[in-house]
């Protein structure tokens, strides 16, 4: 950080600012309207020979979210760009520090909106370590059962979203009915289709339904040939091939150097799994394989896209476990309505469909958390366009940030 | 006249509009006609056919003008139902049976809305450019032919004329991407200008082979050449060249997965993207018109143009047989005939009437008749247009060719439900690495092929 640099482009009028004059419209192009605050946004917002700025959302069809981003193009190629983020900041952390524990779930529920569960699963272990909670058995199976349908419908999304930026239409379709029959049996049993405030600090909200238990059977008994069925129409696909294959490529070191999580990582070839690194709930218990593609180079954006195919088929093994083994029981602790935690510190993480998805709470000894902390790996993966996009092209802007999956609700906190 | 005012007096508003109007129209209805007979008509004709060329024109155009717009609703229509039915959807469902009128609503709506225009956009050269857009692909249409005789100018030189025309879309693509001061269109325009020239190439390339083949640019010629059965199409003589035509075609009408001038997902809505009301109307029915007319070309090149894959007069000769319409001479029936009109309706409604009341107990006799009477019409219809594909042959035609075209139309909008979209580096390499050297290819083939069969005396 240096002191400013002076501004390269005055006001576009200093009379009337509605008038543009034909000299002064070159200038105009120059964004943003304020000083260049570091070295960097100086160096970005300067044009050099055949360069134009393109601005890219924050309403764009294809930003996922409100994500703008600011590209240096020269002709078709991507010189440069620049994130602007906090379209969508809510400042959850700090109505999180003050909200007591319970509050906090329904808090931080819309972060990544397609797989709020997740959301709701790290804070809730953070709290149960810092209160010294025993989850009853049956609570941490539902728990791994709704998460790992969740994780399903997440990435059959991602799966559909990928194609639609790509420019396929119908895909987005067929995933959409695998997730509105996950997110209607978790309506069932929830109450709610997207934001479900279904964790508890000590267990669940609700036991099973025969609704849910009916609606899943139903799903299970085809979901696995489903699948693949879907996956068919994109996977062989030539073209689609063709634009995914060798298009943001993020090799291990890079991946390992910038904190990468999740598929993301996984794809570059790292068996970095939270559920298999650090494990929580009963996943110990639980027999399935943590898929890993890419090769020494690291993996593109096809590997990642094809990886969170494999994780859908490990979720499925997973689902069918949790519904061999689940032990009868309550599903929520006994607990006090009020809660006091000792003063001192916890630190959760899940595996979420992105990745690492972490909260870390500072307790004073009140009912509200002294400090709420968020991991999001949505933030983390978004770290990597600016890398991964350079020298590409456009159309391929699309195709590496929808391979990374960010969801903004996350990034923007 | 006080009789006259006080008699007026007493009708209603409407019959104050109607009563003086009956009375004109029958004071100088009869005037006119006397004068149309005497001496406008005269002039009219001897004006008419002194000036044939220029009246056909005028017919022609007029006639394309009317038709490519049903046609591009039709197509419009067609995608929203097929991708949705694609997709699992049901797609338009609100305006008709089945949401028919759909895309005629959706046009009426482009028309109410605000013609905008961005502060510093070329005025002028956005207001044109989508009527420019719009004219080349409509004049295309001229020399298509939709059946025999059907064609709006038979010009010797018609496949010229049609690369040279449809080459101009790009222009006006350019325009509107250049004019709208918006770079998502600019980069739109370029892209469509880059793509368009580039696929222009292997496209006219496709068809020289095909030229060789045919010994002729007239269109109307190829069609002809054509004739009989589904063999002597030209696809099974000039296979690889249908194949490069079809896909430079995709390219040049923009359409899925080389619809990279409007990429929703990259470059928001390419060219487009500042435009809305009529102007944009005449963006997306020209998008829609290019897709007919490429299915048409397609058609009329490779797959026979307006020829019935089966030539009828083989089967029949085959088998010893005259057409059968031979034999139906109604001016042979004599009094008979006055019979059959004023006998048959009565009798054919009441025939189909019978078994509708006798199977159904809840039908009253009169919903009976109303059904019998339209099922009279329907078959009456059904054998004036039997009648008609039976004596026109530009009937049978315009039939043959809609038909085909509306297939390869269809395998657009499939096309558009499967693929994603290709990228710009790709869509170059192909043209150039991949289509051009191919359309040589076919070209070296064919004219190899007519060399050592017209020196082994073979055509």
């Amino acid at each position: 950080m240096t002191a400013p640099v002076q501004p390269h482009y005055p006001h576009p009028s200093a009379d009337d600012p509605r008038i543009m004059l034909d000299a002064q419209i070159g200038q105009y192009e120059q964004v943003p309207p304020y000083p260049p605050r570091t070295e960097r946004e100086a160096e970005f917002y300067t044009l050099g020979d055949g360069e134009m700025f393109l601005n890219m959302g924050p309403q764009h069809p294809s930003t996922h979210g409100v994500l703008r981003v600011v590209l240096k193009i020269n002709g078709e190629k991507v010189v440069d760009l620049d994130p602007v983020l906090g379209y969508l900041h809510r400042g959850v952390e700090k109505l999180c520090e003050n909200s007591d524990y319970h509050h906090i779930i329904s808090q931080i529920d819309p972060l990544e909106y397609v797989s709020s569960l997740f959301m709701e699963w790290a804070p809730v272990m953070a709290f149960e370590k810092l209160m010294d909670v025993q989850v009853p058995r049956r609570a941490e199976y539902i728990r791994v059962l709704t998460g790992e349908l969740l994780r399903i419908a997440s990435h059959a999304l991602f799966q559909g979203w990928m194609a639609l930026d790509l420019g396929g239409l119908t895909p987005i379709l067929y995933s959409f009915i695998e997730r509105d029959e996950i997110v209607e049996m978790l309506a069932a049993v929830t109450g709610q289709r997207m934001l479900f405030n279904y964790f508890r600090i000590g267990g669940v909200n609700g036991d099973l339904n025969h609704e849910f238990m009916s609606r899943l059977g139903d799903w299970m008994s085809r979901a696995a040939v489903q699948h693949e069925a879907n996956i068919g129409l994109l996977n062989e696909n030539e073209i689609f091939v063709r634009r995914m294959r060798d298009i943001g490529r993020v090799d291990r070191d890079t991946a390992l150097r910038m904190g990468v999580t999740g598929p993301n990582i996984r794809a570059a070839g790292i068996p970095f799994d939270v559920r298999r690194a650090h494990p929580y709930s009963v996943y110990p218990e639980l027999e399935f394989n943590v898929p890993v593609r890419g090769s020494n180079g690291g993996g593109d954006s096809l590997d990642r896209y094809l990886l969170r195919l494999d994780e859908v088929r490990e979720s499925i093994r997973i689902i069918d476990q949790c519904l061999h083994e689940m032990p009868d029981g309550p599903v929520m602790a006994r607990l006090p309505r009020l809660m006091r935690p000792r003063p001192g510190r916890a630190w959760a993480a899940v595996e979420s469909p992105r990745g690492l998805f972490g909260t870390y709470v500072i307790s004073d000894g009140t009912d509200q958390p002294f400090r709420f902390r968020i991991h999001d790996p949505s933030f983390v993966h978004l770290q990597l366009v600016g890398m991964l996009m350079k020298d590409n092209l456009i159309a391929d802007t699309m195709a590496v940030m929808a391979s990374l999956d960010p969801v903004m609700g996350g990034i923007d906190k | 006249m006080t009789a006259i005012t006080r008699s007026l007096g007493n009708v209603s508003t409407v019959g104050k509009v109607v009563i003086p109007l009956l009375v004109l129209i029958l004071v100088v209805g009869p005037l006119v006609t006397v004068l149309l007979a005497t001496v406008i008509g005269p002039w009219v004709v001897g004006v008419a056919n002194s000036n044939l060329g220029i009246l056909r024109f005028v017919v022609a155009i007029t006639g394309i003008l009317l038709f490519s717009i049903p046609a591009a609703f039709i197509i419009i229509y067609m995608e929203l139902k097929v991708i949705a039915y694609m997709n699992l959807r049901v797609g338009p469902n609100r305006v008709l049976p089945a949401g028919a009128a759909h895309s005629v609503i959706a046009g009426l709506k482009v028309l109410t809305k605000e013609d905008f225009s961005p502060t510093s956009a070329d005025k002028t050269v956005f207001t044109w450019a989508p009527v420019m857009v719009f004219l080349t692909a409509v004049m295309t249409f001229m020399v298509i032919p939709f059946g025999p005789g059907l064609v709006g100018a038979p010009l010797n030189i018609g496949l010229l004329y049609l690369f040279a025309v449809g080459g101009m879309t790009v222009v006006g693509l350019l325009l509107a991407g250049w004019s709208s001061f918006n770079k998502y269109s600019l980069l739109g325009g370029l892209r469509s200008a880059a793509q368009v020239v580039s696929y222009e190439i292997p496209l006219t390339l496709s068809v020289v082979g095909l030229i060789l083949l045919a010994g002729t640019l007239s269109i109307d010629s190829i069609a002809r050449q054509q004739a009989g059965w589904v063999w002597d199409w030209f696809v099974f003589r000039q296979p690889l060249g249908a194949l490069i035509f079809f896909i430079a075609g995709v390219a040049e009408a923009n359409r899925t997965p080389f619809d990279l001038t409007e990429a929703d997902s990259e470059i928001v809505a390419g060219f487009a993207t500042e435009y809305s009301g009529m102007r944009f109307g005449f963006l997306f029915f020209a998008e829609y018109v290019n897709v007919f007319i490429m299915s048409a070309l397609i058609v009329t090149m490779f797959f026979g143009a307006w020829n019935a894959p089966v030539d009828i007069n083989a089967v029949l000769g085959f088998f010893h047989l005259a057409p059968f319409w031979v034999y139906l001479q109604p001016g042979e029936l004599g009094l008979g005939l006055l019979l059959v009109i004023a006998v048959a309706p009565l009798l054919v409604t009441l025939a189909l009437s019978a078994p509708v009341y006798l199977l159904r107990d809840s039908m009253p006799a009169w919903k009976a008749l109303v059904v019998g009477f339209i099922l009279f019409n329907l078959l009456v219809i059904g054998a004036l247009g039997l009648a008609a594909y039976i004596d026109w042959d530009w009937v049978a035609g315009l039939v043959w060719f809609m038909l085909k075209a509306f297939i390869f139309v269809f395998v657009f909008v499939w096309m558009r439900g499967t693929f994603p979209r290709v990228r710009i580096d790709q869509l170059m390499g192909f043209a150039w690495k991949w289509l051009l050297p191919a359309a040589l290819l076919n070209l070296f083939i064919t004219a190899f092929a007519i060399v050592i069969l017209k020196s082994a005396g073979i055509h």
